[in-house]
């Protein structure tokens, strides 16, 4: 690894092990391995927001180029958010890509992660599906991602109509990942997400 | 625009515009031949180092009247679409507005003092205070670091747009900036390179010939509509004004349209042509699996002949009657599916013969080949002179450029409405394709084909295009609002 990435990457760590927002919690990172090319955070969802009480694994990959270009970051997590994928976890967010600094530093870009969350922008969608709900039934959005924030995330809020329909799905043989997935593109009507899980 | 104003330019410049290559043609008879082109355009094609200079010459202008750098000057003049004389009225109104905009200058300029400056905030390291550098916003960071963030972005293709390594700032740097950073010399060469082809892009008055590998580039007044340019190097026929090959009497906008539609539906679409047919009783789409032709709709189970769509058992002995090609007297059918095949059998139809020509204009590129050895050697075995053989080649450049005319008719009939200017666009068309083929033919048989024939033949239909161009070539008419959206 070249020696600026891994220079910055150590200083970048360090502040953040420092910050006052480990301290309180909202922000957690870890080294995966020693040669610094690849950690872990962890944000923990923002209150008022349906990500509340829930904690958020993220992947952090630092390129050889680090900083002139932006690290690599997805959710492990899954989440039901307008500019995450609900599939693969990526996030759309302007400073990963073509708004990138190289005076940007990992604390400063978790924190964005930390402010998407509350603030999501579903006119530049990362998944379309979810979007469109957030557009069209903001409610049903609000209670799918509690969902999600609870199953996946650790939330406090359970969703039990949702938790007995995926249960229904389940007990017919499907994965429950997949079943929540249905459900969820289909505004958990049990009918349409049958429907598109056997055809 | 009138097509008089057009052909004033002609007056000037038109010895130096020969189109479809016709160079042999001596000068008289070019701006004979340019005044009677509807299509005729002022243009000329340069060579790399043409435009170069072209440019230069507009950063100098700038540079000396603003008192700036050539380099700041060539980022302003990107900015503003190469408008020396806007940026220069404009700068005398508000000289800070224009650096803003250009991003020259920050809109908000950094407070960061220069004698504080300690750890470089990239890379952490201190080296002494004279290693450090900032653009015009004062945002200083260490020169090692410059010099990295420089290579990455030209690594990746950006020359032009490189912004300060600050968060949020939108100041650009400038090349001597660059230049001073970056010591890598194929480097410095890509970051030029990318750095010229960006100014071409951004200039409204250049465009890179788009044929492969040519290094050729356009210079034109940039007007409306279809507007025809031919490269020196590779003959490539382009339009000047969306880059897309030359398409008149389409215009722009209708001919993106059409090669959208045609690069999404043909696949599809002739797929369904060559294998489906609909019942002729139920209207489903029927898909040919077998070899038999005696087919039964699995639908509605009605017996009948794929090849005439008649009932089978009218068929029997008398099978043959169906290769004799009948009109269906019956075509308005309200059924959706009827009427989506109908959409289908009309793209098909138009879509067929441009294909059509599309393939005659490449054979005739080969004749055009043959015909010129075939000159050659009876040159060489003393059968006249080049010269005495001049009009064959001629005859088979003006087939070519009829031909390619002709494809380009096919785009803007299918979209144009029906009516009486249809009908009218459509008898000229089917006058030009019969004179066409008469040439082709004649083409083909030159050598047995009497002179003045075939001299009488190349007239015809070269009268038939221009008629038709002058008629329907949007800058042409006044009423041009004959194709729908």
């Amino acid at each position: 690894m070249a020696n600026i990435a891994a220079k910055r990457i150590k200083r970048e760590f360090k502040e953040v092990m420092k910050s006052e927002e480990v301290a309180d919690g909202t922000l957690k990172l870890e080294l995966v391995n020693n040669s610094w090319t690849e950690l872990k955070g962890q944000i923990a969802g923002p209150s008022e927001t349906p990500y509340e009480g829930g904690k958020f694994i993220l992947e952090i990959k630092v390129p050889e180029t680090y900083p002139f270009n932006p690290p690599k970051i997805r959710f492990l997590t899954r989440i039901w958010h307008p500019n995450v994928s609900s599939v693969t976890g990526a996030i759309c967010l302007d400073i990963l890509k073509d708004q990138w600094a190289a005076a940007l530093t990992l604390r400063t870009v978790l924190l964005s992660i930390q402010a998407l969350l509350s603030a999501a922008e579903p006119n530049d969608p990362q998944d379309a599906v979810v979007a469109k709900q957030y557009r069209e039934n903001i409610e049903l959005f609000h209670l799918t991602a509690q969902h999600w924030t609870n199953v996946y995330a650790g939330g406090p809020n359970v969703i039990l109509d949702f938790v007995q329909k995926v249960q229904m799905l389940t007990d017919m043989g499907v994965d429950e990942n997949q079943a929540r997935v249905a459900l969820s593109t289909f505004d958990w009507e049990l009918e349409r997400a049958t429907e598109q899980l056997f055809s | 625009m009138s097509a008089e104003s057009d052909m004033e330019y002609s007056d000037n410049d038109g010895d130096d515009y020969d189109y479809y290559g016709g160079q042999d043609d001596c000068d008289m008879e070019t701006v004979d031949r340019s005044k009677a082109d509807p299509e005729y355009f002022v243009f000329s094609c340069l060579k790399v180092e043409e435009v170069e200079k072209l440019l230069n010459e507009s950063i100098e202008l700038l540079s000396n009247s603003l008192h700036i750098t050539p380099s700041l000057a060539k980022v302003i003049l990107h900015a503003y679409e190469w408008n020396a004389q806007e940026i220069i009225n404009k700068y005398k109104e508000n000289s800070n507005e224009v650096l803003m905009y250009s991003h020259v200058k920050p809109r908000v300029p950094s407070v960061q003092v220069y004698s504080s400056i300690k750890v470089c905030a990239i890379c952490a390291t201190s080296p002494p205070i004279h290693k450090y550098s900032a653009l015009a916003c004062g945002h200083y960071f260490c020169n090692e670091c410059w010099t990295t963030h420089f290579e990455v972005q030209i690594m990746q293709g950006v020359s032009n747009n490189i912004q300060c390594m600050a968060q949020e700032c939108e100041v650009l740097a400038p090349e001597d900036f660059v230049l001073s950073h970056v010591t890598n010399p194929t480097l410095r060469e890509r970051y030029q390179q990318f750095m010229f082809k960006d100014h071409v892009k951004s200039h409204p008055e250049l465009r890179f010939c788009p044929g492969p590998n040519c290094q050729w580039i356009y210079h034109a007044v940039a007007r409306e509509g279809a507007r025809r340019v031919e490269c020196l190097g590779c003959e490539l026929l382009t339009c000047f004004t969306c880059g897309a090959p030359h398409h008149a009497p389409t215009d722009c906008a209708t001919i993106r349209k059409w090669l959208t539609k045609c690069a999404d539906d043909s696949e599809t679409a002739n797929y369904i042509s060559a294998h489906t047919k609909d019942c002729p009783k139920c209207q489903i789409c029927i898909e040919k699996n077998g070899g038999c032709n005696h087919m039964q709709c699995g639908a509605c189970r009605y017996d009948f002949c794929w090849v005439c769509l008649g009932d089978w058992k009218s068929h029997g002995s008398e099978y043959y009657e169906c290769s004799r090609y009948k009109e269906d007297p019956n075509l308005i059918n309200d059924n959706q599916h009827a009427q989506a095949r109908e959409a289908l059998k009309k793209y098909l139809h138009y879509y067929e013969r441009w294909e059509n020509h599309a393939r005659s204009l490449k054979l005739e590129e080969q004749t055009l080949a043959c015909l010129k050895t075939r000159i050659n050697r009876k040159v060489m075995a003393g059968e006249g002179t080049w010269i005495d053989w001049q009009y064959l080649w001629d005859s088979a450049r003006l087939l070519k450029r009829c031909r390619y005319t002709l494809q380009y008719t096919y785009p803007f009939a299918y979209y144009m409405e029906v009516g009486p200017r249809k009908e009218l666009f459509e008898y000229q068309q089917a006058q030009l394709e019969a004179e066409i083929e008469n040439l082709s033919w004649k083409v083909e048989r030159a050598e047995t084909t009497h002179r003045g024939d075939l001299e009488n033949q190349m007239d015809i239909a070269e009268k038939r295009r221009t008629t038709l161009l002058k008629d329907f070539l949007e800058f042409n008419t006044t009423n041009a609002s004959s194709s729908k959206v």
